[in-house]
Formats: structure tokens, sequence, C-alpha cells
């Protein structure tokens, strides 16, 4: 039996653009050495999870202690990153682990993308209607 | 038609007319994808969309973790 889908709004990110910046931006708290409440983009289009700078810090993680480094593409592509993998918890599912490229910039927001977010849920975008659905996975 | 041809004729409308054109241009330009990209305006795209050598580097931590208490 699946698991019930919990439906989350679009947002707007930037009021002076309006609804050209509609976005499905999914409320989650990040879990780590500390917990941060936040949103991310959740984004098909982003072959990894990325996490700004900043936010990696506030959730306990030590820049020099992550070893593993990965290059990031497009406009995060000057920006060296890490690997961490964190707990999240979105709606009312049960927490799921998450590996993220922790980028040393902040010029990005939280992004979920392929690898491993839409991994680990089915997700279903209804633009017209301004709402995005997520399933956890079978 | 132009707006300097409009104008007048918006002119002679009533005070709830103009309310309601207001209303009927805010809904149309809510519609119109085409005025929802402004030229020369920069939108950001912060998408790794071909990172997958970092996707790879995830999925080895990912399989890392399951391993550790």
């Amino acid at each position: 039996m699946s698991t019930p889908a919990q439906q989350f709004p679009y947002v707007r990110r930037d009021p002076s653009l309006g609804p050209a910046s509609l976005a499905p931006m999914l409320p989650l708290t990040l879990i780590a050495r500390q917990s941060v409440t936040t949103s991310g983009l959740v984004d098909s289009g982003a072959a990894v999870n990325v996490l700004p700078y900043t936010l990696g810090l506030q959730l306990g993680f030590d820049w020099d202690q992550q070893t593993h480094s990965v290059e990031l593409s497009g406009n995060l592509a000057a920006a060296q990153s890490r690997v961490v993998v964190l707990s999240a918890a979105v709606g009312s599912f049960s927490p799921v682990r998450l590996a993220f490229a922790w980028a040393e910039t902040d010029d990005v927001s939280v992004i979920l993308g392929q690898v491993n977010f839409f991994l680990e849920f089915d997700i279903c975008f209804f633009g017209s209607r301004g709402l995005f659905e997520l399933r956890l996975k079978l | 038609m132009s707006l300097a041809e409009v104008l007048p004729e918006v002119e002679s409308l009533s005070r709830l007319d103009k309310i309601r054109l207001i209303q009927v241009l805010a809904q149309q330009l809510e519609r119109d994808p085409g005025d929802l990209i402004e030229p020369g305006r920069s939108y950001p795209l912060p998408s790794p969309d071909r990172a997958f050598t970092a996707a790879a580097a995830l999925l080895q931590a990912l399989e890392e973790d399951k391993g550790q208490p």
C-alpha cells in the first residue's frame, strides 16, 4: 500500500517578478548536529541536491572535515562543493536520508534534485493549479 | 490601436467601469505568459543539470551512510 500524497503550494520567490517567480518550494526541516527549518526548490533539472554554505554551518557541519569534493555545473560551477549526508523531515512523512553537495556559496537556494530527493519521493507538478504533490517512494 | 487613441475613451468611462477595466487588465496580464518574462531582465538558473559525477559521489556517500550505526 502506498503512502498518501501530500500537497504543497507554489511560492512566489520574488515579489517584484510576481507570477514569473512562482516555484515549487518545499518546506522541510534539515537535521544534522543541529536542525534548521527552511525550504528547498524541488528541481527535476538538477542532478544533485545542493546545500548553501551558511545553512551547512548552521546544521553543524565543518567544511574542513568534509573530505569528499564534487564539481557542480551551471552557475554553481565556480563554487567548491563537498558531500554531506543528513536527515530531512518533510510534512508528516517519515524522515529520509538525503545527500547534498554542500556548496561554498550562499548565492543559491536549497535545491532538491534527482540524487537523491527524487529517488526518495514521487512528485507530481500541477503548475497551472499552483501546487505540487509528494508521495514517499514505494 | 495605440494607448493615445484609447485613453480618451477610457477617460469617458464611469468610475466603476474604470475599476472593472483595471481588474480585467490585471487578470489578463496574470494569464499572459508572454509578459511573465521581461526582456533584459536576469533570471537565475541554479540547476546543476549535468553534474553526474557529483551525483555518483552522493550515491556513494549514501551507500557508506547505510553502513553506519
